[in-house]
């Protein structure tokens, strides 16, 4: 058994020197390992499909217990040019609103499917992230990407995430939401990367129209940079959208420290719009603690803030999780959790409580 | 220096505990002096109607927290400035076949086909959260089984709400021009009150300038000839002898000064490719 664990442990640190500095996971993760987001994904930014040493991370470090013989590692990769990926989850939620009766239901939260046609080996793939549920089959990332001067800067282009703070799993995040930056709402345009050293670098250039059509000639302009070391990491984005109503900018600062078992995550947002009645500034901020237990174990909280409008007092909004994700064998997660939101008496929606228990199937 | 770089650790530790910690700090807002929307509560409330109270009691309080400014998903802006142009008769973008608001036609309606999870493409609204009341989600299918009627602030000036293509876009070998109004547009008028004009200042010759079937807030434009690379200008009016109006009479407020009157100019570019 102890030669097994061994040999699994081997092959994680073979994969590790032979992906070179690539990967990258939930942001938490990244922290804990001390790794770099680019470091377990394919796409350098995050997210999205799961490159060579993320799949073996997730069947050898992830996870509680790997199940199946140790030469069936999987890897993504298919065939020489061509590695897949998916993710699915389902839910059952159920959610409190006062005033009303409580519901719940069971629902695809999403099922997607990756592709990553590697054509030129580390130098130039064309990258595939199609959405197949809730709803019909919607492209949500298109990109080619060429690395330069062996993996230390990129460009990509085509349908894409935006780098803005973390890239977090959730969506509805305030920091998330605030900056209309997150996984539901991919853009078209170009980025150019860096990855050297301490560093991981973006500055992208879109079409700044949330995912809709591009209907002026203003663009947007986002960067993100981030200083990456094994115990601390800390970085700041900026993003200035000019459109025909007005224009929009924002600033952030994010980091992470880890403690032991536990890291300790935080974001801060300030965000300016125009195109909001006569202007308003608004500010997102994200304070996390996961702490791994043991192997597979983790236990997640949450607190956030949001203040809408920073010319209105007492309209401040906040947010609260605790979640447990488990990891009981490679390749699936059972996550459950409480949201709980705190706004003003008078709206309803803002004092609602969620709660979920979700599988999550991922290769 | 091993020694030193622990306590370099720590010290970032102590610097970034202290941080969250006051981010804790922080707490909700009590609302005193603001409407449901997070907004203060207004001297002299808006008439109501229906479309008002779908503002107030679903876009604003729930919808906005995306779908305002910007960054708006799909570019799609709820807030009261924009949520009726922005929904009654233009095309959804995740399914083009389909308008967000069709008059008259609530199943074929993508706002409520994402409201109810029925939609093609993507999760129900609101994202993430329980589905809206039945009874928010009949008065909204009710507003639009009614033709969607504009909001009474709305309907006192006829106003231009977008257009296809929009200002300043470049749109690929086109022959055809949509306006979609804030209001309904009296058909007996459009035909002396369009004017197009290219970068030379020469009138465009148009085929037909009609208010399509069921559609009374939108004029479409057909020109005689597909349009050639170049820049345009749109005119219509709402000032001289003849100036565009709507079923009730008011006329179309062009410049956007709050008062009937004035042309409303638009300019656009044409680039070759595909008609549209």
């Amino acid at each position: 058994m102890k030669s097994r664990k061994h040999l699994l442990q081997w092959i994680g640190v073979a994969v590790l020197f032979l992906a070179g500095a690539q990967a990258n996971a939930e942001p938490y993760l990244a922290a804990q390992m001390g790794f770099k987001c680019a470091m377990c994904h394919v796409n350098p930014t995050g997210g999205g499909m799961r490159n060579v040493y993320g799949n073996t991370f997730a069947q050898t470090l992830l996870a509680q217990k790997r199940l199946g013989a140790e030469e069936d590692l999987w890897t993504g990769q298919v065939m020489k040019f061509l590695s897949v990926g998916g993710n699915a989850r389902a839910n059952f939620n159920y959610e409190d609103v006062p005033n009303q009766d409580a519901s719940n239901d069971f629902d695809i939260e999403e099922a997607r499917a990756y592709l990553d046609f590697g054509v030129i080996p580390n130098r130039l793939s064309v990258y595939i992230d199609q959405r197949f549920a809730p709803g019909n089959a919607t492209n949500m990332e298109a990109n080619v990407r060429y690395w330069f001067k062996e993996g230390a800067y990129y460009v990509k282009a085509g349908r894409m995430y935006l780098p803005f703070g973390y890239r977090l799993e959730d969506d509805n995040a305030f920091v998330r939401q605030a900056s209309g930056i997150n996984m539901q709402a991919p853009d078209e345009g170009v980025e150019f990367g860096l990855e050297l050293g301490s560093w991981t670098a973006q500055l992208a250039l879109s079409n700044g129209a949330g995912g809709g059509a591009e209907l002026d000639t203003g663009k947007q302009i986002v960067t993100r940079a981030e200083f990456v070391k094994s115990k601390w990491r800390a970085g700041a984005s900026l993003v200035y959208n000019d459109t025909d109503l007005g224009a929009r900018s924002g600033a952030g600062v994010f980091g992470a420290y880890t403690l032991g078992p536990v890291v300790l995550l935080g974001e801060v947002d300030v965000f300016e719009d125009d195109t909001i009645g006569d202007g308003t500034t608004f500010l997102a901020t994200l304070a996390e603690a996961d702490w791994k237990i043991r192997q597979g174990h983790n236990l997640k909280l949450t607190y956030e803030w949001f203040e809408p409008d920073d010319t209105l007092e007492e309209n401040e909004q906040l947010r609260y999780s605790l979640l447990y994700e488990w990891s009981p064998i490679q390749f699936v997660q059972l996550r459950a959790g409480v949201r709980k939101y705190d706004g003003i008496p008078q709206n309803d929606n803002q004092n609602r409580t969620q709660a979920f228990i979700q599988l999550h199937g991922f290769f | 220096m091993p020694v030193l770089r622990i306590n370099l650790m720590a010290a970032k530790g102590i610097l970034l505990v202290p941080a969250l910690l006051l981010l804790a700090a922080c707490t909700a807002g009590n609302g005193e002096g603001l409407d449901e929307s997070g907004q203060p509560i207004p001297i002299n409330p808006p008439a109501n109607s229906d479309f008002q109270e779908i503002q107030d009691t679903v876009f604003t309080p729930i919808c906005t927290q995306c779908h305002i400014g910007a960054g708006a998903p799909q570019g799609l802006r709820l807030d009261a400035a924009n949520s009726y142009a922005m929904l009654v008769n233009v095309a959804s973008n995740e399914v083009g076949s389909l308008l967000r608001v069709n008059p008259g036609n609530p199943d074929q309606s993508y706002i409520v086909q994402k409201i109810q999870g029925n939609a093609d493409v993507g999760g129900r609204m609101p994202l993430g959260q329980a589905k809206l009341p039945q009874d928010r989600i009949d008065l909204i299918r009710g507003w639009i089984a009614a033709g969607a009627p504009a909001p009474a602030a709305v309907a006192n000036n006829l106003t231009v709400a977008s257009s296809i293509p929009a200002a300043g876009e470049t749109a690929q070998g086109t022959g055809k021009l949509t306006v979609i109004f804030a209001g309904e547009v009296d058909a007996s008028l459009v035909s002396n009150t369009f004017e197009l004009r290219d970068g030379l200042d020469q009138p465009v010759a148009l085929a037909q300038v009609i208010v399509p079937a069921g559609r009374p807030n939108v004029v479409e434009i057909t020109t005689a000839h597909p349009l050639a690379s170049g820049s345009y200008q749109l005119t219509v009016r709402g000032q001289g002898p003849v100036a565009l109006a709507d079923t009730a009479g008011h006329v179309l407020d062009g410049d956007a000064d709050g008062a009937a009157g004035g042309d409303y100019l638009m300019s656009f570019d044409v680039s070759a490719g595909a008609p549209r």
